[in-house]
């Protein structure tokens, strides 16, 4: 069954020291949409996200996630719940492999106790087996199935915003945070990440927030927009609305850009 | 990558699941062999030498243990020290006979429920052992709120406290004087044994989906907090699985040297620990056993330098703590040429060293 509000933020307020970053941000996030957060530079998009996972603690406000009040857990139970993440700044298990940094997204869901694990028993080997054989589809999933035994940090910079995914994926959510996927992609790349994205949306069902700064893509892949700058939403709604608004505008290339005064020197 | 690890490295290795089979028969072979070694030495060498490899046994245990904690899970943390001292004092109490404890505790008389019981080896061990994880337990949750170099402080700091306390405790630990005329019971299979055991459990432990967890706060907290890993628990995890096997270490340590007092778990212990697992290679296992041994068979090795030398027709006369310099030498061209340290991050496992028997068969 959906969900109406699977994501509900309220009024929420993050503020470090004088800065506020974000300022009374709401927004409802219906069960299997596809939702894009965009703004300028600064704008507080992935502070959003921190504080939706649980990195950040909000300052005010709440976030409700299938109706549960989740505003200042942890992170590690919010996953939990069905809410999972990619970072902006890559940060994969570099030093172990491809394989093994999407197993580790199994590991909050693993129901063997650590005995069990040392004594290898039959309820721990079969839980090992389900891992590698989920895994493994996961990477084929997201189109890194030979690089499997690579060390993650050796990867490319593509391949490891891929595998970013994958080991989200392996948490099992339900809404899922993409921190700016096609950064670093080349158009290639970012054609088949749209690909991928929307079958997660569309096969698997997942409800998507995604965080870009490449406006095709975005307008391109989601149905409604959050457009933020200075933590504050300046304007929402569909790509083609969002586009003509001209707050947003504004808000991307400063000041109230005359473009006739701009020409007139050369003509 | 340095030319030492380019020398060592065979290429891509074939997959696990491959060798499965050929690799538990090697390493069932291969502890067999081991055990034949001990008993060799046990039965031809002499008490010294089976001394020293006992020791290097118990060594091999706390680095192994140590490694768990920081290697495995990168919690750089300095208190090893303490957890063996608690294991050795906790061990020798429980082991001393009352008569012998009345005997040793002459300014204060030791409290009741020491005072009168005397217990078997094995079940003192299991007893330490236990105390221990209790000990690292309590002292968890005030140190796993800080990270990195501020972890390294306090726990710094508890291992002094444990030392002070074990100076100053008069009625249960006799003070600076220390608890004499412990049995020696340990012997080369204790060590041994134990190093054994603890392989095994911390092997299983890293290789399994725990271990990965590990890896992954190491590697990076905050991603494995949003994985859903609580960073806590797991920490608490290594952490108190290093200190039981550290504890019952320390006992076995007590039953070997058979006096125990305050001045053996100063610091330097931990420093030792730290300098084998670094040398070894931070977060493998079996690069910690490895120089482990090499440690403790290295400093007796080096005393060759402190004796006086006839070299081409120069008489150099023996200079002692001579061995210390070159230690330091050997310790400083490690971290130049071997950074990462003997196996890096890697273990040893059969089908490294088959890979690399083959390509270097290859090549000649």
């Amino acid at each position: 069954m959906t969900h109406p509000g699977l994501l509900r933020v309220e009024g929420l307020v993050c503020r470090f020291g004088g800065l506020v970053a974000v300022d009374g941000l709401s927004l409802v996030l219906g069960q299997g949409q596809l939702m894009g957060l965009i703004g300028p530079n600064g704008a507080g998009k992935t502070t959003v996200f921190n504080l939706l996972a649980g990195a950040v603690r909000p300052t005010a406000g709440r976030i409700f996630y299938r109706d549960h009040d989740i505003t200042g857990h942890k992170a590690h139970r919010i996953n939990r719940l069905g809410l999972a993440r990619t970072f902006q700044n890559i940060r994969l298990f570099g030093e172990l492999s491809a394989l093994d940094n999407v197993l580790v997204g199994f590991h909050g869901r693993l129901e063997a106790n650590f005995l069990s694990a040392i004594l290898r028993l039959p309820g721990y080997v079969a839980a090992e087996r389900r891992m590698l054989d989920r895994a493994a589809e996961l990477l084929d999933l997201v189109g890194l199935g030979g690089l499997q035994d690579e060390r993650a940090g050796n990867l490319a910079y593509g391949q490891q915003r891929l595998l970013e995914i994958a080991r989200a994926l392996a948490t099992r959510p339900c809404l899922l945070l993409l921190d700016e996927p096609a950064a670093g992609m080349n158009p290639q790349e970012t054609a088949q990440l749209a690909v991928l994205v929307r079958r997660l949306r569309d096969e698997l069902g997942l409800t998507i927030l995604l965080i870009e700064h490449d406006m095709h893509f975005v307008m391109n892949l989601c149905e409604t927009l959050v457009v933020l700058d200075h933590g504050k939403v300046i304007a929402r709604g569909d790509p083609a609305r969002v586009r003509r608004d001209p707050g947003v505008v504004e808000a991307y290339l400063g000041a109230e850009v005359d473009l006739d005064a701009r020409e007139a020197p050369g003509a | 990558m340095s030319r030492i690890s380019r020398w060592f490295d065979p290429g891509p290795l074939p997959a696990q699941s491959e060798s499965r089979g050929r690799d538990s028969g090697l390493t069932i072979l291969g502890c067999l062999g081991l055990a034949a070694l001990l008993w060799l030495i046990q039965a031809q060498g002499g008490g010294y030498v089976v001394h020293m490899t006992t020791l290097a046994g118990l060594f091999a245990v706390l680095a192994v243990s140590y490694n768990l904690i920081n290697g495995v899970t990168g919690q750089f943390s300095l208190e090893p020290n303490a957890f063996v001292a608690c294991g050795a004092y906790v061990t020798a109490l429980l082991t001393l006979s009352p008569a012998e404890k009345e005997m040793t505790f002459i300014l204060e008389p030791l409290i009741w429920p020491f005072a009168v019981i005397s217990l078997s080896l094995p079940v003192a061990l299991v007893i330490a052992g236990l105390v221990t994880t209790l000990m690292a337990f309590v002292m968890g949750f005030p140190v796993f709120r800080v990270r990195g170099d501020y972890l390294a402080i306090v726990t710094l700091g508890f291992g002094e406290v444990i030392r002070v306390i074990a100076n100053n405790a008069q009625s249960v630990t006799n003070g600076p004087l220390g608890l004499k005329g412990i049995p020696h019971l340990t012997n080369i299979w204790w060590a041994w044994g134990l190093a054994a055991v603890t392989l095994f459990v911390v092997m299983r432990l890293v290789n399994s989906s725990y271990g990965r967890a590990l890896k992954a706060i190491r590697e990076d907290e905050v991603a494995a907090e949003a994985m859903g890993i609580n960073a806590f628990w797991h920490k608490m995890l290594a952490f108190t699985v290093s200190a039981f096997f550290e504890g019952v270490a320390g006992g076995l340590l007590g039953h070997l040297i058979t006096t125990i007092s305050p001045s053996l778990f100063t610091f330097f212990l931990t420093f030792n620990l730290l300098i084998i697992i670094v040398v070894g290679g931070l977060g493998s296992t079996t690069g910690a056993v490895l120089a482990a041994v090499l440690f403790t068979f290295g400093g007796e090795w080096l005393r060759v330098v402190e004796e006086p030398l006839d070299l081409f027709g120069l008489d150099i006369p023996g200079i002692p703590g001579m061995r210390m310099v070159v230690f330091s030498l050997i310790l400083m061209a490690c971290m130049i040429f071997a950074r990462q340290g003997i196996l890096g991050k890697h273990e040893f496992s059969w089908r490294w060293l088959i890979a690399l028997a083959r390509r270097r068969g290859g090549r000649a």
